[in-house]
């Protein structure tokens, strides 16, 4: 397989591993990295990937078993990732900060929701993708995806409305 | 569409039995129309996972040529490091050689290993012809300690 072609197949998927990684790891710089690492592997494997039926799938698949093994070797060295994607300052208005800190709200949410719920809200209400893609990249069944994806969606939901009563009363 | 129908279509979204169709008509509804406050925090998520797609990678992907690059000056480091041990090799036998055909009889033989051992005996000496000074070393002592 030529770059060229191996380019064509990444293309269109690189911007979604790149945000699977960003959903999994936080910071920029870390899922910029993970991103270019998983497309080396990739690239390492191209003969393979002529083989198999979805390369979507599998490269998202590669994504989450990176990032996953990412966050496991960090724990083992007691680090924690830092959030190191600050706001800028520009003055804007009421309005639209207003939202921007409902945004980010949410992205904080989303963040505390366990790994396996965070990555199949990313892959369905983010992506878009089917439930048997989702199982294919996942390797879940789908109902135990759905179960996943309706805990994440509620919690989500609950977390948001909480936080705004907060500020009511 | 009517309000009662995005309502069930919004039980399903959260039971997770929507179909991506299903949930594009909810998102786009939520992101044009002013919803009653009850559903705004949809209007939120559907407006939050609308904006998330936005997130692009800015680095150019490049592969292949870095490592590959490695590759090569790795292989061109192992020929030259063989053929380099190869010459070497070559060269110290040859010198065995000569050093083994160069003394052909057996009385040559001796002879020279008498030249070398006098040649090492004699050295050896002058360096012991300087030790003389020491001497002096072991002339205090004796007058410090009683010898008996």
């Amino acid at each position: 397989m030529k770059e060229r072609t191996f380019l064509n197949i990444i293309d269109p998927v690189k911007d979604k591993m790149y945000r699977l990684a960003l959903r999994l790891l936080t910071s920029k710089e870390a899922a910029e990295d993970a991103t270019q690492e998983v497309i080396l592997k990739l690239w390492d494997r191209k003969e393979k990937i002529k083989h198999y039926a979805n390369v979507e799938a599998f490269a998202m698949t590669v994504t989450k078993n990176y990032c996953l093994d990412q966050l496991k070797s960090k724990k083992n060295s007691h680090l924690r990732i830092v959030h190191q994607n600050y706001e800028s300052n520009a003055p804007s208005l009421q309005s639209e900060i207003e939202v921007n800190d409902e945004m980010a709200l949410l992205g904080r949410i989303v963040e505390k929701l366990p790994e396996q719920q965070k990555m199949i809200f990313q892959l369905r209400d983010i992506e878009q993708y089917e439930y048997e893609e989702i199982a294919e990249i996942m390797e879940m069944n789908q109902t135990a995806i759905r179960v996943a994806l309706s805990r994440a969606r509620k919690a989500i939901r609950e977390n948001l409305i909480k936080k705004h009563n907060y500020g009511i009363q | 569409m009517e309000f009662n129908k995005i309502e069930k279509l919004l039980e399903r979204y959260d039971e997770g039995r929507t179909s991506v169709a299903e949930e594009n008509l909810l998102r786009e509804y939520f992101l044009k129309n002013e919803v009653p406050p009850h559903l705004s925090s949809y209007k939120l998520i559907f407006r939050y996972t609308s904006e998330q797609k936005d997130e692009r990678l800015e680095t150019q992907t490049k592969m292949g040529s870095s490592s590959r690059k490695i590759a090569w000056s790795s292989i061109a480091a192992i020929f030259i490091v063989a053929v380099g041990l190869y010459f070497f090799n070559e060269s110290s036998q040859d010198l065995n050689q000569n050093d083994i055909s160069s003394v052909s009889d057996e009385e040559m033989a001796i002879q020279k290993t008498k030249e070398t051992l006098n040649m090492v005996s004699q050295l050896m000496n002058e360096g012991t012809a300087d030790l003389v000074y020491l001497q002096e070393f072991n002339k205090t002592t004796n007058k410090i300690l009683k010898t008996d």
